[in-house]
Protein backbone atom coordinates (compact mmCIF):
# COMPACT_ATOMS: atom_id res chain seq x y z
CA UNK A 1 0.00 0.00 0.00
CA UNK A 2 2.73 2.27 1.00
CA UNK A 3 4.66 1.35 -1.42
CA UNK A 4 1.53 2.30 -4.26
CA UNK A 5 1.35 5.50 -2.66
CA UNK A 6 5.13 5.99 -3.23
CA UNK A 7 5.06 5.22 -6.72
CA UNK A 8 1.91 6.88 -7.24
CA UNK A 9 3.95 10.49 -6.21
CA UNK A 10 6.46 9.26 -8.26
CA UNK A 11 4.22 9.02 -11.24
CA UNK A 12 2.76 12.44 -10.53
CA UNK A 13 5.43 14.25 -11.87
CA UNK A 14 5.14 12.67 -15.36
CA UNK A 15 1.20 12.73 -14.98
CA UNK A 16 1.82 16.52 -16.02
CA UNK A 17 3.44 15.42 -19.39
CA UNK A 18 1.73 13.39 -20.28
CA UNK A 19 -1.83 14.77 -20.02
CA UNK A 20 -3.36 15.83 -22.80
CA UNK A 21 -2.19 19.15 -23.35
CA UNK A 22 -5.24 20.91 -24.64
CA UNK A 23 -7.13 19.78 -21.09
CA UNK A 24 -4.53 19.91 -18.66
CA UNK A 25 -4.53 23.47 -17.03
CA UNK A 26 -1.44 24.39 -14.77
CA UNK A 27 -2.29 25.65 -11.52
CA UNK A 28 -0.77 29.15 -10.74
CA UNK A 29 0.67 27.80 -7.64
CA UNK A 30 1.77 31.32 -6.06
CA UNK A 31 -2.20 31.95 -6.33
CA UNK A 32 -3.29 28.56 -4.72
CA UNK A 33 -3.48 27.57 -1.35
CA UNK A 34 -4.56 24.24 0.96
CA UNK A 35 -5.64 25.65 4.33
CA UNK A 36 -6.92 24.38 7.07
CA UNK A 37 -8.87 25.45 10.44
CA UNK A 38 -8.88 22.82 13.34
CA UNK A 39 -10.60 23.88 17.03
CA UNK A 40 -8.09 23.21 20.41
CA UNK A 41 -9.96 22.87 23.05
CA UNK A 42 -12.77 25.40 21.74
CA UNK A 43 -10.43 27.54 19.93
CA UNK A 44 -9.49 28.35 16.13
CA UNK A 45 -5.93 27.05 15.07
CA UNK A 46 -5.28 27.70 11.69
CA UNK A 47 -2.78 26.38 9.27
CA UNK A 48 -1.68 25.47 5.93
CA UNK A 49 0.39 23.08 3.46
CA UNK A 50 3.29 25.00 2.07
CA UNK A 51 3.94 21.97 -0.83
CA UNK A 52 1.44 20.59 -2.75
CA UNK A 53 1.24 19.46 -6.61
CA UNK A 54 -2.10 19.83 -8.77
CA UNK A 55 -3.36 18.40 -11.51
CA UNK A 56 -6.76 20.07 -12.59
CA UNK A 57 -8.12 19.55 -15.67
CA UNK A 58 -12.22 21.68 -15.26
CA UNK A 59 -14.12 22.12 -18.04
CA UNK A 60 -17.53 23.68 -17.15
CA UNK A 61 -18.91 22.14 -21.10
CA UNK A 62 -17.25 18.71 -20.31
CA UNK A 63 -17.45 17.70 -16.61
CA UNK A 64 -16.59 14.15 -17.55
CA UNK A 65 -13.24 14.74 -18.96
CA UNK A 66 -12.51 16.89 -16.13
CA UNK A 67 -10.59 15.43 -13.21
CA UNK A 68 -8.60 16.77 -10.12
CA UNK A 69 -5.85 15.46 -8.62
CA UNK A 70 -4.47 16.78 -5.54
CA UNK A 71 -0.66 15.50 -3.60
CA UNK A 72 0.02 17.42 -0.12
CA UNK A 73 3.16 17.30 1.30
CA UNK A 74 2.14 16.81 4.65
CA UNK A 75 5.69 17.27 6.05
CA UNK A 76 4.89 21.10 4.53
CA UNK A 77 2.50 21.80 7.45
CA UNK A 78 2.52 25.54 8.56
CA UNK A 79 1.30 25.81 12.32
CA UNK A 80 1.83 28.12 15.04
CA UNK A 81 5.26 26.56 16.21
CA UNK A 82 8.16 24.68 15.15
CA UNK A 83 7.29 22.22 18.00
CA UNK A 84 3.33 21.72 16.97
CA UNK A 85 4.55 21.33 13.48
CA UNK A 86 7.19 18.71 14.48
CA UNK A 87 4.27 17.53 16.95
CA UNK A 88 2.11 16.52 14.18
CA UNK A 89 4.90 15.08 11.87
CA UNK A 90 5.10 12.38 14.28
CA UNK A 91 3.67 8.90 14.69
CA UNK A 92 0.38 9.97 16.55
CA UNK A 93 0.08 12.17 13.90
CA UNK A 94 0.43 12.19 10.80
CA UNK A 95 3.65 9.94 10.56
CA UNK A 96 5.13 11.90 7.60
CA UNK A 97 8.04 9.21 7.73
CA UNK A 98 5.40 6.54 6.49
CA UNK A 99 2.88 8.30 5.27
CA UNK A 100 4.74 11.70 3.62
CA UNK A 101 1.98 12.45 1.47
CA UNK A 102 -1.78 13.01 1.26
CA UNK A 103 -3.88 12.10 -2.49
CA UNK A 104 -7.31 13.21 -3.12
CA UNK A 105 -8.30 11.82 -6.33
CA UNK A 106 -11.95 13.01 -8.01
CA UNK A 107 -14.21 10.27 -9.28
CA UNK A 108 -16.92 12.67 -10.47
CA UNK A 109 -17.69 15.87 -11.09
CA UNK A 110 -21.26 17.52 -11.63
CA UNK A 111 -22.51 21.24 -11.96
CA UNK A 112 -25.25 22.45 -8.94
CA UNK A 113 -25.74 25.20 -11.64
CA UNK A 114 -24.52 28.20 -11.71
CA UNK A 115 -21.21 28.52 -10.72
CA UNK A 116 -21.73 26.07 -8.50
CA UNK A 117 -19.54 22.30 -8.76
CA UNK A 118 -19.30 19.28 -6.32
CA UNK A 119 -16.55 17.50 -7.01
CA UNK A 120 -16.73 13.77 -5.36
CA UNK A 121 -13.60 11.72 -4.91
CA UNK A 122 -11.37 9.81 -2.36
CA UNK A 123 -8.57 10.93 0.04
CA UNK A 124 -5.81 8.86 1.23
CA UNK A 125 -3.99 10.07 4.22
CA UNK A 126 -1.66 7.66 6.83
CA UNK A 127 -2.99 4.60 4.49
CA UNK A 128 -6.47 5.47 4.76
CA UNK A 129 -8.95 6.23 2.10
CA UNK A 130 -11.95 8.28 2.60
CA UNK A 131 -14.94 9.36 0.11
CA UNK A 132 -15.35 12.78 0.35
CA UNK A 133 -17.60 15.21 -1.25
CA UNK A 134 -16.14 18.83 -1.64
CA UNK A 135 -18.50 21.59 -3.24
CA UNK A 136 -17.09 24.07 -5.39
CA UNK A 137 -17.71 27.44 -6.58
CA UNK A 138 -15.86 28.50 -9.35
CA UNK A 139 -15.36 32.44 -10.29
CA UNK A 140 -13.30 33.97 -12.91
CA UNK A 141 -11.22 37.10 -11.94
CA UNK A 142 -10.38 40.59 -14.00
CA UNK A 143 -6.94 38.23 -15.56
CA UNK A 144 -9.33 35.53 -17.05
CA UNK A 145 -8.35 32.85 -14.35
CA UNK A 146 -10.72 30.50 -13.12
CA UNK A 147 -10.61 30.40 -9.06
CA UNK A 148 -12.04 27.71 -7.85
CA UNK A 149 -12.78 27.43 -4.39
CA UNK A 150 -13.68 24.85 -2.24
CA UNK A 151 -14.51 23.89 1.70
CA UNK A 152 -14.96 20.61 3.22
CA UNK A 153 -15.20 19.09 6.84
CA UNK A 154 -12.72 16.01 7.06
CA UNK A 155 -12.69 13.82 10.47
CA UNK A 156 -9.40 13.51 11.58
CA UNK A 157 -9.98 10.34 13.29
CA UNK A 158 -11.58 8.67 10.31
CA UNK A 159 -8.17 8.40 9.05
CA UNK A 160 -6.10 8.31 12.83
CA UNK A 161 -4.65 11.44 12.91
CA UNK A 162 -4.50 12.50 16.36
CA UNK A 163 -3.70 8.85 18.30
CA UNK A 164 -3.25 8.02 21.44
CA UNK A 165 -3.11 10.76 24.03
CA UNK A 166 -4.79 12.90 20.93
CA UNK A 167 -7.84 11.35 20.53
CA UNK A 168 -9.61 13.23 22.84
CA UNK A 169 -12.00 14.88 20.58
CA UNK A 170 -12.63 17.38 23.68
CA UNK A 171 -8.29 18.94 23.43
CA UNK A 172 -8.81 18.45 19.52
CA UNK A 173 -12.20 18.31 17.91
CA UNK A 174 -12.70 15.34 15.28
CA UNK A 175 -13.55 18.27 12.61
CA UNK A 176 -11.18 19.92 10.28
CA UNK A 177 -12.47 22.24 7.80
CA UNK A 178 -9.86 22.32 4.85
CA UNK A 179 -10.37 25.28 2.57
CA UNK A 180 -8.82 24.50 -1.04
CA UNK A 181 -8.38 27.35 -3.64
CA UNK A 182 -6.95 26.48 -7.14
CA UNK A 183 -6.40 29.29 -9.62
CA UNK A 184 -6.88 27.92 -13.42
CA UNK A 185 -5.21 29.89 -15.91
CA UNK A 186 -7.86 30.88 -18.99
CA UNK A 187 -8.33 28.02 -21.41
CA UNK A 188 -7.29 28.15 -24.92
CA UNK B 1 -0.15 52.72 61.97
CA UNK B 2 -0.37 55.95 60.31
CA UNK B 3 -2.90 55.13 57.92
CA UNK B 4 -5.44 57.46 59.23
CA UNK B 5 -8.75 56.84 57.55
CA UNK B 6 -9.63 59.10 54.55
CA UNK B 7 -5.73 58.55 53.43
CA UNK B 8 -5.82 55.56 52.72
CA UNK B 9 -6.83 53.85 49.42
CA UNK B 10 -10.60 53.11 48.96
CA UNK B 11 -11.63 49.10 49.31
CA UNK B 12 -12.21 48.71 45.38
CA UNK B 13 -8.84 50.12 44.94
CA UNK B 14 -7.01 48.13 47.40
CA UNK B 15 -8.62 44.60 46.06
CA UNK B 16 -8.23 45.46 42.46
CA UNK B 17 -4.42 45.90 43.10
CA UNK B 18 -3.97 42.85 45.25
CA UNK B 19 -6.34 41.09 42.81
CA UNK B 20 -3.47 42.04 39.94
CA UNK B 21 -0.66 41.74 41.52
CA UNK B 22 -2.41 38.05 42.51
CA UNK B 23 -2.98 37.26 38.80
CA UNK B 24 0.33 38.36 36.76
CA UNK B 25 2.51 36.42 39.73
CA UNK B 26 0.40 33.61 38.91
CA UNK B 27 0.27 34.70 35.51
CA UNK B 28 4.48 35.12 35.29
CA UNK B 29 4.73 31.44 37.15
CA UNK B 30 2.10 30.13 34.31
CA UNK B 31 4.26 32.00 31.14
CA UNK B 32 7.79 30.61 32.54
CA UNK B 33 6.65 27.05 33.31
CA UNK B 34 4.43 26.18 30.18
CA UNK B 35 6.67 27.17 27.61
CA UNK B 36 9.75 24.71 27.57
CA UNK B 37 6.93 21.90 28.36
CA UNK B 38 6.67 19.43 25.64
CA UNK B 39 3.62 19.56 23.25
CA UNK B 40 0.65 17.91 24.98
CA UNK B 41 -3.03 17.89 25.53
CA UNK B 42 -2.22 19.71 29.04
CA UNK B 43 0.32 21.92 27.52
CA UNK B 44 -2.88 23.49 25.15
CA UNK B 45 -4.56 23.99 28.25
CA UNK B 46 -1.85 26.02 30.27
CA UNK B 47 -1.58 28.17 27.27
CA UNK B 48 -5.47 28.72 27.12
CA UNK B 49 -4.99 29.82 30.62
CA UNK B 50 -2.07 32.44 30.55
CA UNK B 51 -3.94 33.82 28.15
CA UNK B 52 -7.58 33.91 29.97
CA UNK B 53 -5.86 35.72 33.05
CA UNK B 54 -3.79 37.88 30.84
CA UNK B 55 -7.08 39.55 29.37
CA UNK B 56 -8.83 39.61 32.73
CA UNK B 57 -5.53 41.44 33.57
CA UNK B 58 -5.89 43.97 31.01
CA UNK B 59 -9.79 44.35 31.93
CA UNK B 60 -9.35 44.36 35.53
CA UNK B 61 -6.15 47.53 34.83
CA UNK B 62 -8.50 49.54 32.33
CA UNK B 63 -11.66 49.12 35.04
CA UNK B 64 -8.68 50.14 38.00
CA UNK B 65 -7.80 53.09 35.61
CA UNK B 66 -11.65 54.01 35.26
CA UNK B 67 -11.71 54.13 38.94
CA UNK B 68 -8.93 56.11 39.57
CA UNK B 69 -10.40 58.54 37.30
CA UNK B 70 -13.39 58.62 39.41
CA UNK B 71 -12.06 57.91 42.92
CA UNK B 72 -8.38 59.87 43.14
CA UNK B 73 -5.86 58.21 44.90
CA UNK B 74 -5.61 59.66 48.49
CA UNK B 75 -3.02 62.59 48.90
CA UNK B 76 0.81 62.05 49.18
CA UNK B 77 2.56 60.83 51.64
CA UNK B 78 5.39 63.48 53.14
CA UNK B 79 9.01 62.54 51.17
CA UNK B 80 11.03 64.01 48.84
CA UNK B 81 9.94 65.90 45.37
CA UNK B 82 12.40 63.04 43.30
CA UNK B 83 10.59 60.36 45.24
CA UNK B 84 6.93 61.65 44.13
CA UNK B 85 8.16 61.69 40.90
CA UNK B 86 10.09 58.57 40.87
CA UNK B 87 6.73 57.10 42.41
CA UNK B 88 4.48 58.48 39.36
CA UNK B 89 7.06 57.53 37.21
CA UNK B 90 6.74 53.99 37.78
CA UNK B 91 3.25 53.86 38.69
CA UNK B 92 2.41 55.19 35.07
CA UNK B 93 4.89 52.53 33.36
CA UNK B 94 3.29 49.86 35.65
CA UNK B 95 -0.20 50.58 34.27
CA UNK B 96 1.24 50.72 30.49
CA UNK B 97 2.68 47.30 30.61
CA UNK B 98 0.00 45.75 32.60
CA UNK B 99 -2.36 47.50 29.21
CA UNK B 100 0.02 46.57 26.77
CA UNK B 101 1.61 43.17 27.80
CA UNK B 102 -2.20 41.35 26.97
CA UNK B 103 -2.32 43.33 24.12
CA UNK B 104 1.28 42.02 22.91
CA UNK B 105 0.04 38.68 23.92
CA UNK B 106 -3.24 38.34 22.27
CA UNK B 107 -1.40 40.19 18.71
CA UNK B 108 1.41 37.28 19.59
CA UNK B 109 -1.15 34.63 19.51
CA UNK B 110 -3.15 36.11 16.56
CA UNK B 111 0.41 35.63 14.52
CA UNK B 112 0.55 32.02 15.36
CA UNK B 113 -2.60 31.55 13.95
CA UNK B 114 -4.21 30.43 17.54
CA UNK B 115 -7.35 32.48 18.09
CA UNK B 116 -8.07 33.83 21.75
CA UNK B 117 -11.34 32.77 23.63
CA UNK B 118 -11.59 34.65 26.12
CA UNK B 119 -12.74 32.39 29.28
CA UNK B 120 -13.60 30.09 26.40
CA UNK B 121 -16.76 31.92 25.61
CA UNK B 122 -15.65 35.20 24.28
CA UNK B 123 -14.30 34.72 20.96
CA UNK B 124 -11.94 38.25 20.18
CA UNK B 125 -10.59 39.18 17.11
CA UNK B 126 -7.50 38.10 15.65
CA UNK B 127 -5.52 41.12 15.35
CA UNK B 128 -3.27 39.85 12.73
CA UNK B 129 -3.07 37.29 9.84
CA UNK B 130 -0.46 34.15 10.67
CA UNK B 131 2.59 34.98 10.02
CA UNK B 132 5.78 33.10 11.22
CA UNK B 133 8.00 36.41 10.87
CA UNK B 134 5.80 38.28 12.71
CA UNK B 135 5.11 35.94 15.11
CA UNK B 136 8.62 35.48 16.37
CA UNK B 137 9.10 39.19 16.54
CA UNK B 138 5.97 39.66 18.72
CA UNK B 139 7.44 36.37 20.86
CA UNK B 140 10.38 38.68 21.43
CA UNK B 141 8.40 41.75 22.04
CA UNK B 142 6.08 39.68 24.45
CA UNK B 143 8.91 38.42 27.02
CA UNK B 144 10.99 41.63 26.93
CA UNK B 145 7.78 43.37 28.24
CA UNK B 146 7.20 40.92 30.79
CA UNK B 147 10.86 41.14 31.68
CA UNK B 148 10.39 44.96 31.94
CA UNK B 149 7.33 44.08 34.27
CA UNK B 150 9.05 41.88 36.50
CA UNK B 151 12.05 44.50 36.88
CA UNK B 152 9.69 47.26 37.68
CA UNK B 153 7.51 45.28 40.28
CA UNK B 154 11.06 44.68 42.06
CA UNK B 155 11.92 48.50 42.37
CA UNK B 156 7.91 49.31 43.35
CA UNK B 157 7.95 46.45 46.12
CA UNK B 158 11.30 47.56 47.01
CA UNK B 159 10.43 51.39 47.77
CA UNK B 160 7.24 49.83 50.05
CA UNK B 161 9.10 48.04 51.52
CA UNK B 162 12.13 50.73 52.38
CA UNK B 163 9.20 52.99 53.01
CA UNK B 164 7.19 50.79 55.59
CA UNK B 165 10.74 49.31 57.47
CA UNK B 166 12.83 52.25 56.79
CA UNK B 167 11.08 55.28 56.37
CA UNK B 168 8.11 53.92 58.26
CA UNK B 169 5.72 56.05 56.64
CA UNK B 170 1.72 55.43 55.50
CA UNK B 171 2.89 54.34 52.06
CA UNK B 172 2.51 50.74 51.87
CA UNK B 173 0.20 50.31 55.26
CA UNK B 174 -2.65 52.92 53.02
CA UNK B 175 -2.61 50.15 50.11
CA UNK B 176 -2.77 47.00 52.31
CA UNK B 177 -6.61 45.60 53.01
CA UNK B 178 -8.13 47.70 56.24
CA UNK B 179 -7.54 45.85 59.74
CA UNK B 180 -11.19 45.51 61.11
CA UNK B 181 -10.74 48.10 63.93
CA UNK B 182 -10.13 50.62 61.18
CA UNK B 183 -13.00 49.23 58.99
CA UNK B 184 -15.15 52.13 59.71
CA UNK B 185 -14.02 54.55 57.04
CA UNK B 186 -15.67 52.76 53.83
Amino acid sequence: MNALLRSLVLSLGLLHFTADPVLAQGVLVDKSEIRFVAKQLGVNVEGRFRKWKANVTFLPGDLAKSKVELDIDLGSIDLASDDSENEVKGRLWFDTARFPTARFVSSSIRSLGGDKYEVAGQLSMKGLTRDVVVPVVLRKDAAGNSAAEGSVTLRRLEYRIGEGLWADTGTVADEVIVRVRMVLPPTG
Amino acid sequence: MAAESGKRYGGVAVALHWLTAALIVANLILGLSMVPLPISPKKLEWYIVHKWIGITVFLVTCGRLLWRKIHPPPPLVAMPEWQHRAAAAVHAILYALLVLIPISGWIYSSSTGVQVVYLGIVPLPDLVPKDRVLASVLKAVHVTLNFSLFALVCVHVAAALKHHFVDRDAVLARMLPASKSKANAS
